[in-house]
């Protein structure tokens, strides 16, 4: 299982080389609400809500703990 | 502009015929910078339980400060109320139930047929999180945060660093990063000792002092343009966690293996105590958890649609999946509505069982907790946002969280099958929030 | 030499001077960072003569400019100077770097439209007598004669005064290389300033629905700004607006471009002349502006 997801994510890796657009497509990509972390204060309250009440954390980068809530 | 001709390609063109313009040479080049500016994002938020369970009230605000070079300082402060109560992992039954609370210095009871609820007191915590990136050389950037939070019984501190390198035209971005945290356990009436029966009022010896646990993860990602529209993220994180990771108020009921009722007790003559007889849980003092995490935003022109999947798996023998999506729809020029789902599945630990057995030797680890059960969990919400002439935003969030738990029926015994097993959870999220800047 | 009555004021505000004065039909300053009054005095006096100086030359509203006298030839040659020449050949290249979309001779086609915030927009028959008119190509330039069509008009406003505000940076680096200073006609920035200046200069831009009120605040220590904004002179039609930025090739301006665009390059010619491209792009200014590589800020 372990293995099979590092390998997984190796050969994803390498087949990003080519993969993505000039630097002048990037107009819809530059709006605020396709960053990836557009919303990081919701994240943070999810993620405490999330860690708070169920056993997993985390994922999306580090955080979920440092409380006494679980 | 002649549409083939790429921008980059026209300024240089330009600047060339500037200078032929003005007779002069190669310019120095220009040094412009904004002024730094500060901004932030405040939120307020409201949790409630049904059933009389865990109500909170947290602010949160988030500043972060831009500087020239691309550096950034963020500083964030939280504090919430927690009051309310959450499932003790005592079993209902048909009579009411009394329980020493985790102070040791009183009781409390719960009726009959209600699943017994700890007698969580009201707590306040603060955290204060500060973070650093900057760029590195040509392609890195690095940032580094730091992390402090304290409650009445709980304090952490943590610090994580991570390095991210651009390639391929900053398409792809590959990231590594490590975390540590230190967090100190002080139970209220101290730590109970691994599976300790629950005392009367005032007897001892159950419980020791404070305990501490270290948390170290490592997360490697990769963020990659697929298209002009679409972005994919997908993380791998290990995650190890050591010492003390039990529940210091949680608790299992020990049952007849016949009747399924739990074991009756009289408190010693003269004192308050419990009811029947219950244990304090016990974890595994080790945890490794390993999960993989893709996230993708898709524009369909205005709207943007997010998904993510996460999967967990741990040592504990838990396993979960997580999949979440949203969908952003533009209302006018300046407002959105963002309708969310998310839907939770995760299978429960080893060492979980809704109760403990008499005459069956004691187990090693055990845990009612709830949430380290076998249960699904779904949430439906919306959130609307609105920006203003001035370029400040303000939002509200709706959330309904529903949690349903599932205990196998091999695990249940007699009259436990005419009771609520499962301490199903349903809870409503309202949250205002405030984007604004300074100059 | 007569006493120029054309007023210069000089005061000395905060920690430098501020010499202003009105040139090319806009509020013009500068700002000179230097002790002495001597020293502010001479270059404000010195820049505020390169921006008459050019105003008198180039502006078509001049009787005794030269483009007056180009635009008055109907169909004759004009021999034209070197600096003209430098000039013509700029705009030329313009032409062709924008494939035709900005134009000097393009001025007659405000004949046709009025910019005041209406809806009043001209017929495609307007537009078509007056497009014969329009177009670098129809023009005979070999050095040193310009001949236009008869009938067509020639005009330096999208390149006069960032021409003006280079010119003066440049002979204020030759007057007080030193000495750093900024220079603002109406909004057409540059900073001139010796080798390793660290001072640096707070440029308010301003929010397009607010005057007076800064969006943004930029700290230039050297190099340009220059600003192309539509605050004022739109139209609004079918609930678009378009700026008052013509496309020289159709007669038509460009929908969808943004409220204000600000761009910091190493020359306000080049920064102007980024503004009024990006203008020139529609929606895609963003696009356009990230891709060349400038830093720029829109609204």
């Amino acid at each position: 299982m372990r293995c099979g997801l590092l390998i997984a994510s190796v050969l994803l890796l390498s087949g990003c080389a080519h993969v993505g657009v000039q630097p002048w497509e990037r107009d819809v990509l530059a709006k605020p609400e396709m960053s990836l972390d557009a919303d990081p204060l919701d994240a943070a309250i999810d993620d405490h809500i999330y860690f708070s009440k169920e056993a997993s954390s985390g994922g999306r980068g580090f955080g979920g703990g440092g409380c006494g809530c679980n | 502009m002649s549409d083939t001709k790429n921008p980059a390609d026209l300024n240089l063109a330009l600047a060339a015929a500037t200078c032929a313009l003005l007779g002069i040479g190669a310019t120095e080049p220009v040094a412009a910078a904004e002024a730094d500016t500060w901004s932030f994002d405040s939120s307020l938020l409201y949790y409630g339980e049904s059933d009389d369970r865990v109500q909170d009230v947290s602010a949160a605000i988030s500043a972060q400060r831009k500087f020239d070079d691309e550096r950034v300082l963020g500083l964030s402060l939280t504090a919430d109320t927690l009051t309310g109560a959450s499932a003790s992992g005592a079993i209902a039954l048909d009579r009411p139930q009394t329980f020493t609370s985790p102070s040791g210095k009183a009781t409390y009871t719960t009726q009959a047929g209600d699943v017994p609820l700890d007698d969580t007191f009201k707590d306040t915590r603060f955290a204060l999180n500060a973070s650093w990136t900057q760029p590195l050389a040509r392609l890195y950037t690095v940032s580094g945060g730091l992390g402090f939070s304290t409650e009445y019984d709980y304090t952490h501190i943590g610090a994580n660093l991570s390095l991210a390198r651009d390639f391929n035209k900053r398409n792809t971005t590959v990231s590594a990063g490590l975390a540590w945290s230190q967090d100190d356990i002080d139970p209220v009436g101290g730590a109970p000792l691994p599976l300790a029966q629950m005392l009367d009022v005032g007897q001892g010896g159950n419980k020791a002092g404070s305990d501490s646990k270290d948390v170290l993860d490592f997360l490697v990602g990769l963020t990659q343009v697929l298209n002009r529209t679409t972005v994919l993220r997908i993380n791998y994180s290990y995650s190890d966690a050591s010492g003390y990771l039990n529940d210091p108020y949680k608790i299992l009921s020990v049952v007849d293996p016949v009747t399924g009722d739990t074991l009756t007790r009289t408190p010693t003559a003269g004192l308050q105590g419990p009811t029947g007889v219950y244990r304090y849980e016990n974890r595994p003092d080790s945890r490794v958890k390993q999960s993989l995490y893709a996230e993708m935003k898709h524009s369909f022109g205005a709207p943007v649609l997010r998904v993510a999947y996460r999967f967990m798996t741990d040592d504990w023998g838990i396993d979960s999946n997580t999949l979440e999506t949203s969908l952003r729809w533009p209302l006018g020029g300046s407002s959105y509505i963002e309708p969310q789902l998310r839907y939770y599945t995760q299978s429960e630990a080893d060492f979980y069982r809704a109760n403990l057995v008499a005459g069956q030797p004691l187990p090693q680890y055990a845990s009612a907790d709830f949430r380290l059960g076998n249960f699904d969990a779904t949430t439906v919400g919306v959130k609307f946002g609105h920006k203003t002439a001035g370029g400040n935003e303000w939002s509200t969030r709706l959330e309904y969280y529903q949690q349903t738990g599932d205990i196998p029926s091999d695990q249940i015994i007699g009259n436990q099958a005419n009771r609520p097993q499962y301490p199903d959870l349903s809870a409503v999220i309202v949250q205002f929030g405030y984007r604004f800047g300074l100059r | 030499m007569s006493v120029d009555p054309r007023p210069i004021s000089l005061v000395y505000e905060q920690d430098h001077w501020v010499g202003r004065f009105v040139a090319m039909a806009c509020p013009c300053e500068v700002l000179i960072d230097a002790p002495s009054s001597e020293t502010a005095q001479t270059l404000a006096r010195a820049i505020a003569n390169v921006a008459w100086r050019v105003e008198q030359k180039f502006s078509r509203y001049r009787s005794d400019s030269v483009v007056h006298a180009i635009n008055q030839a109907a169909g004759e040659a004009t021999a034209v100077d070197g600096e003209t020449t430098q000039l013509l050949d700029f705009a030329a290249t313009l032409t062709r770097l924008s494939a035709g979309r900005f134009d000097i001779t393009s001025g007659v086609l405000r004949r046709a439209w009025t910019f005041d915030g209406g809806s009043t927009v001209p017929s495609q028959r307007q537009i078509d007598d007056l497009m014969p008119l329009v177009g670098w190509d129809k023009v005979v330039w070999q050095r040193p004669y310009l001949t236009l069509q008869p009938g067509m008009q020639i005009d330096f406003g999208g390149i006069g005064k960032e021409y003006a505000v280079d010119s003066a940076a440049k002979l204020a680096g030759s007057l007080a290389p030193e000495v750093s200073c900024l220079v603002n006609f109406g909004g057409d920035i540059v900073v001139r300033a010796p080798a390793g200046s660290e001072r640096e200069w707070s440029v308010g831009v301003e929010r397009y629905d607010q005057s007076g009120v800064a969006r943004e605040i930029i700290k230039l220590r050297r190099g340009a700004l220059a600003t192309s904004g539509d605050s004022r002179r739109f139209v609004l039609k079918d609930g678009r607006r378009y700026s008052h930025i013509l496309d020289a090739r159709t007669g038509w301006p460009i929908p969808d471009a943004p409220r204000s665009v600000t761009v910091a390059a190493d020359t306000c010619t080049q920064a102007g002349t980024l503004t009024t491209l990006a203008m020139l792009q529609g929606a895609g200014a963003a696009e356009f502006l990230r891709t060349s590589g400038c830093k720029f800020w829109l609204q």
